[in-house]
């Protein structure tokens, strides 16, 4: 190869080499401020935002004690709640033949079987005993709890539940009382409870229709949670019998049958509403927020954490040991009380927490306002809602509005010392080209 | 011919990788940036002392009187700098095209071209950790703000050549945008979101050029002008500053005591001062090189030195540079690959930046 193609080569490849390293770029400098950092920089400020939450206003009855996807029952000073259910009507005649013969005998109850479920175990409770009453039958959501004190005299059965979980074989030989399923993540226990043929409470009358009244109590914290049919998780009644043929009792399939309703009766009176924010309950209050971020935050700034500061006004009205947390929801459209909910997850919640006193309640709303900087067309407001702890797993804290009896009041703005306030953490738009 | 397809090959690639404008520092973090270099890689080769000569430049007009045939030129440049800000080093390396133009002749000696250059480099990267307050305790957080981006001279030139006295005038448009970001990043992030901003800068200017070349036996005398007007900073269409921009002055002279042996110089200066309030200062810069064929090969030669019109201490940042470069002279004149390697020294308040720049350029004469 000749020295000038030899050199042609080289500067062809050279100019080649330099093309292929055209797209690379690793301009990083080290910083050395203020000499050598730019203008425009990122300030973060942090305000206390007194008059944010305006038009702040409490509402009631959301969610009803027949409505309710638990069924309360709770034996505490000052506080009595107890279930109360009514099942379905079974089949009082059945063909004595299993061909074709459709003549029908009357059956003959040997038994029956109660399944509750029992939802959020609380573990501070001991020796909690459930006691079963035959109520009157026409339970509707007009029945109330003084009106039903009379039928809750002597029970039909009454069942240490937590002698019945110590057991080895979750059985009771005795009684004929079963533990048939205990889910440790959910906490959920199913309870079987038997009434032999001398208490199961069959009515031929009745066509097997059965009210029943649920009352706790316990050395300590007397309360339980039992499942409702609004979730799929209400009491059944299996009744074990046969049929009379002519004098001789012939076996047939047990009946099983839910329930006609099902609801909780409780001595506590309905919240009266006030000049401050209530929030939870039977029937379930809510509080309306009203978010009104100053024009430059919401247009400009960069959110980075904003809380919802909220001050109790006093011991709460009603208090039980439920675990809760407040959840905040965005509205689809504010038209007050009946606004309906957004049907999505922006939202916010606040940290478990055990009431008591005069606490604070602080609850992380930055996606909240985030969305509302993006969505400038979304109304500005959400439902505070109080809601006691359920687990559907292990990782999410998750639970249902109009599930605990206690409720909790806020100052409102019409507080000015202690009105609901937002600590906000932002960053104001970037002065950028401005040398 | 098979050369000219090589050449044809090589300003495609390097066409391809799309016009990114000047080069990166630190110093262009302050006032409107680094100015860039109007000179062809065979000018900056010499230290930039040949590039009021030189008809591939874009430092003066009339330097193209007297071009005979249409001349494209693109430049190419790889960069790698290494920082010292008092023992704290780091590195860079940037790939650029800062130069593209052509020139044609409109009959009657007059010659009429244009093209781009970069009048301003707004490119840096910073990254700082640090400790904020925020709720009454610390937060890590690291911060990364970055400007891409600069302001484009684009030119458009006429030149005529009157016996040894060559005239050119110039129109140039300021135009271009940076794009900036501010970006935050907490440490603990289920608390505290990140914060990311950014904006796109347009900047927009205006400028006019005068040049004059006295080509006497051996000798050749130039002398230049140029004002631009104000640059103009919009975001979003709106304006967020204005900023006066420099009158030019400059003269140059070459000196050919043999066929072989050409020698430069050249002086500039700037008025960089009234550009912003503070930290910009008036600038004077000079060259000296040589072009020496040896065995018909070129070797080109030379040095500048100088300020920078940006930086922070009081006292404006000084530059300077060695460069060395040759070329190669392909198809019978109409493909040239120039070559220069260049070492850069700045230094300003706090930092001593040192680096080194590859160039390539290529010229095409069909």
């Amino acid at each position: 190869m000749s020295p000038r193609r030899l050199w042609r080569g080289v500067a062809l490849g050279a100019v080649a080499a330099l093309a292929a390293l055209a797209c690379v770029e690793d301009v990083t400098s080290p910083p050395s401020c203020p000499d050598y950092c730019p203008g425009g920089q990122i300030v973060t400020v942090e305000s206390l935002l007194a008059g944010a939450i305006v038009r702040d206003s409490s509402f009631t009855g959301y969610r009803q004690a027949p409505e309710a996807f638990v069924m309360l029952a709770a034996n505490q000073p000052g506080l009595e709640s107890r279930p109360i259910f009514q099942t379905l009507p079974i089949a009082t005649r059945l063909k004595i033949d299993t061909g074709s013969d459709t003549t029908t005998g009357p059956i003959v109850v040997d038994s029956a079987r109660l399944t509750l479920i029992w939802l959020r175990r609380d573990t501070t409770t001991r020796t909690l005993r459930l006691e079963l009453y035959r109520l009157p039958l026409g339970l509707d959501s007009t029945s109330t709890f003084a009106g039903l004190a009379p039928s809750f005299g002597a029970p039909l059965r009454v069942v240490n539940l937590d002698s019945l979980l110590a057991l080895p074989t979750l059985h009771d030989s005795v009684t004929g009382d079963s533990i048939l399923s205990r889910d440790s993540l959910r906490r959920v226990i199913v309870v079987s409870v038997k009434f032999d043929s001398a208490q199961a409470p069959f009515t031929p009358a009745d066509s097997g229709k059965v009210a029943f009244g649920v009352r706790v109590t316990a050395d300590s914290n007397a309360t339980l949670v039992l499942g409702s049919v609004e979730a799929g998780e209400g009491p059944r009644i299996v009744w074990y019998n046969r049929v009379d043929s002519a004098g001789t009792l012939v076996s047939r399939a047990a009946q099983t049958r839910g329930l006609l309703f099902d609801s909780f009766v409780s001595n506590v009176a309905p919240v009266t509403l006030d000049s401050n924010l209530t929030i939870g309950g039977i029937p379930s209050t809510r509080t309306l927020l009203r978010f009104a971020l100053p024009r430059n935050m919401r247009d400009s700034a960069q959110i980075i954490r904003a809380t919802l500061l909220l001050v109790q006004a006093g011991p709460p009205p009603v208090l039980t040991g439920d675990t809760v947390f407040l959840q905040l929801s965005r509205l689809a459209g504010d038209v007050g009380a009946k606004s309906p909910l957004a049907l999505d997850t922006i939202g916010a919640r606040s940290p478990l927490f055990l009431p008591s006193g005069n606490d604070t309640v602080r609850v992380e709303v930055t996606t909240l306002l985030r969305y509302w900087q993006l969505d400038t067309t979304a109304a500005p407001a959400a439902f505070v809602r109080l809601i006691a702890l359920d687990r559907s797993d292990t990782t999410r804290i998750d639970g249902l509005e109009g599930t605990t009896l206690t409720t909790l009041r806020f100052f409102s703005s019409r507080t000015p010392a202690f009105q609901p306030t937002l600590r906000v953490t932002y960053v104001p738009r970037i002065k950028f080209g401005a040398p | 011919m098979r050369t000219a397809r090589a050449a044809a090959l090589v300003l495609i690639a390097l066409a391809a990788t799309g016009p990114v404008l000047g080069q990166d520092s630190p110093l262009s973090i302050h006032g409107l940036g680094i100015p860039g270099r109007f000179e062809s890689v065979r000018a900056r080769a010499t230290g930039g002392a040949f590039a009021a000569f030189d008809q591939l430049s874009a430092l003066t007009e009339a330097s193209t009187a007297g071009l005979t045939r249409i001349t494209a030129t693109a430049v190419g440049a790889h960069t790698v700098l290494n920082d010292d800000f008092g023992g704290v080093t780091g590195s860079r390396r940037t790939s650029r095209f800062p130069l593209f133009q052509v020139l044609g002749t409109l009959g009657h000696g007059v010659v009429m071209g244009g093209g781009f250059t970069t009048y301003l480099d707004r490119s840096y990267r910073v990254t700082i950790a640090d400790t904020i307050t925020l709720g009454g305790s610390g937060q890590a957080v690291t911060d990364r703000l970055s400007s891409d981006g600069g302001v484009t001279d684009v030119r458009f030139v006429l030149a005529r050549r009157w016996g040894r006295l060559a005239l050119g005038g110039g129109y140039h448009l300021l135009t271009g945008s940076a794009r900036v970001a501010a970006v935050r990043i907490f440490t603990d992030t289920s608390t505290y979101r990140g914060v990311t901003e950014s904006e796109e800068i347009a900047y927009h200017g205006a400028g006019y050029s005068a040049s004059a070349l006295l080509s006497l036996p051996h000798v050749s005398i130039s002398g230049f002008w140029r004002t631009d007007t104000r640059l103009t900073s919009e975001v979003g269409g709106a304006t967020v500053a204005v900023n006066d921009l420099p009158q030019t002055v400059g003269g140059a002279i070459r000196w050919q005591p043999a066929p072989d042996v050409t020698f430069a110089g050249s002086v500039l200066r700037r008025s960089w001062a009234v550009a912003a309030d503070s930290n910009a200062y008036n600038t004077t810069s000079w060259s000296a090189g040589a072009d020496v064929r040896l065995g018909g090969v070129p070797l080109r030669f030379g040095a500048r030195g100088g300020d920078l019109p940006f930086g922070p201490g009081g006292h404006a940042p000084s530059e300077l540079a060695v460069a060395v470069g040759s070329g190669l002279t392909l198809s019978q004149g109409r493909g040239v690959i120039d070559f220069a390697l260049e070492r850069l020294r700045r230094r300003s308040a706090g930092l001593t930046e040192t680096g080194w720049t590859a160039l390539v350029g290529l010229t095409l004469r069909p």
